[in-house]
């Protein structure tokens, strides 16, 4: 099985020798392990022990995959940008690694949240889709996140694309409370389906918890997949210079 | 006042350039005006619809006009290799990106000074040009200040004028509803408006600051 | 029922996601770890020649 650091010695500048890449592996082995076990509680605790909800039914445990990967896919966005400005400030392509990791991570668990909350919506309130604040904000973000892996993409693997990447992130993250905000005051004119979300009455107990383990699952699930795709973006940055090297 | 004195000197080389070509001016505004007319027939501009409709397919015309207009300055002096020799002289970056800034502003701005009677002419609106004038600068103000920034990395690729409007249309989201909007009121006055001049104001004070810091980093080879 | 149909499709959807995704990562690495011995190879065969 293809898991990330089982690295053979190389020699770099700032020579991360065999040790280090040996740890990784166990790391790796840790995360996915605790990441299944995570996921197994949860599933059953989302289909057996949470309640039903009283009002919704049963397409409301939909929530508890939607919440957290809404969540960590904005946050995302976050070490993106922190990523981004330390790359600025130390000029360590490591930390470049981190951001396009967190990026695409980002996208991924966007589109899930995106996904998912459109069926909630199409159980809940008749219809995939409603321009309301908050899932308008995460749409704009999504289209941030693409916008910034089409650059990346287009702009290769150089320093320059590093920092292009960072200034996105950087205006990105400053953007989108300023969109979220902007969006909400466009909405006072046209109210629309309220989301049941943001005015729910207190969750009992059981439905909390179970909100809870699945978030930590899916923060496992995201840091297991953030070890692999940095390993990833090492490896692929380490060929290209190799290889330059021998042209 | 050397660093206002570097931004009038490349504002001033970019006019007498841009003067020479007028191909771009005529495209923009005729594409502006092409859009306006594109609306009439996409929605059905009845006497109620028109007031409801005409600030939106205006805003439209200008971010695509502005698009268009974006991408010219930086991929002209890429491709001349005038940027380098400019880099390669002590001129603050900052200077460099303000200079491009009001470039774009003056010339997507005489586009939309021509555009908006024409506009105002199609859609049966009263001109009022006085109170628009501001909503019209701010808002051009907030999509060429992100706009310059980002047709500078673009450029550095090759699908520049596909991945410029990818990168920037989801970021003036704020200030295209506040132009909307603003426009609208204008039209037809509404009580209890959020305050959009107030938002745009912020919008543009925040990310020309933020470009202007980070522009050196896109420029710097 | 209706509710349940959705739910269900909205979990099938992520699980599939989420192992396709899993699986598409793991090429990728795999694809690296091949490209970066190749690589390494060229380097090597480079030193000797030139040593």
């Amino acid at each position: 099985m293809a898991l990330a650091g089982q690295d053979t010695n190389v020699k770099r500048r700032d020579a991360s020798g065999p040790g280090q890449a040996e740890r990784f592996p166990i790391v790796s082995m840790v995360l996915l392990a605790l990441t299944f076990i995570g996921m197994m509680i949860s599933i059953w605790m989302i289909f057996l022990y949470a309640p039903t909800d009283a009002i919704e039914g049963d397409a409301q445990r939909i929530f508890y995959f939607h919440l957290p990967s809404a969540i960590i896919g904005m946050l995302s966005l976050g070490i993106v940008a922190l990523g981004g400005i330390v790359y600025l400030w130390k000029k360590d392509e490591r930390w470049d690694w981190v951001a396009r990791a967190a990026a695409e991570l980002g996208t991924v668990f966007l589109t899930f949240a995106l996904i998912t909350g459109s069926i909630w919506g199409r159980t809940t309130w008749g219809t995939w889709w409603t321009w309301d604040a908050r899932l308008t904000t995460t749409l704009i973000l999504w289209f941030i996140y693409i916008g910034y892996l089409m650059l990346r993409s287009y702009m290769g693997r150089t320093p320059a694309s590093a920092r292009a990447g960072a200034v996105l992130a950087i205006i990105g993250l400053i953007d989108v409370p300023i969109i979220y905000e902007s969006v909400n005051w466009w909405r006072t004119l046209h109210p629309q389906a309220v989301l049941p979300l943001g005015s729910s009455p207190q969750l009992p107990l059981e439905m909390l918890l179970t909100l809870v383990v699945a978030f930590i699952t899916f923060t496992l699930l995201f840091s297991f997949l953030m070890v692999q795709l940095y390993q990833l973006e090492k490896m692929q940055t380490l060929a290209q210079q190799l290889r330059a090297s021998v042209e | 006042m050397i660093f206002f004195e570097q931004v009038i000197a490349i504002l001033w080389k970019d006019i007498r350039y841009e003067l020479r070509s007028k191909q771009m001016w005529a495209g923009m505004g005729l594409f502006a005006l092409l859009v306006l007319v594109i609306f009439n027939f996409a929605f059905d501009l009845r006497v109620d619809n028109r007031a409801a409709v005409a600030p939106g397919a205006l805003w439209v015309s200008f971010v695509f006009a502005s698009m268009l207009g974006l991408g010219r300055t930086i991929a002209a002096e890429r491709e001349k290799g005038s940027m380098d020799r400019l880099l390669l002289c002590p001129v603050d970056r900052k200077a460099i990106y303000l200079a491009k800034l009001l470039g774009n502003m003056l010339f997507i701005g005489v586009v939309e000074i021509v555009a908006l009677p024409i506009f105002a002419a199609l859609f049966n609106v009263p001109l009022l040009l006085g109170p628009l004038l501001p909503i019209v600068l701010l808002g051009t103000l907030g999509i060429a200040a992100v706009g310059t920034l980002f047709s500078a990395m673009a450029a550095a690729t090759r699908a520049r004028e596909l991945l410029l409007p990818i990168l920037v249309f989801p970021l003036i989201v704020p200030i295209v509803i506040a132009a909307v909007r603003a426009t609208g009121t204008l039209m037809v006055p509404v009580s209890n408006e959020p305050p959009w001049l107030g938002l745009m104001v912020a919008f543009d004070v925040i990310f020309l600051s933020i470009s202007m810091l980070t522009f050196q980093y896109i420029v710097e080879e | 029922m209706q509710g349940l149909t959705y739910l269900v499709v909205a979990y099938v959807i992520v699980w599939v996601g989420l192992l396709a995704y899993l699986g598409v990562v793991m090429l990728r690495i795999r694809g690296v770890r091949t490209e970066l011995a190749a690589v390494k190879e060229l380097v090597r065969e480079q030193q000797e020649k030139s040593s």
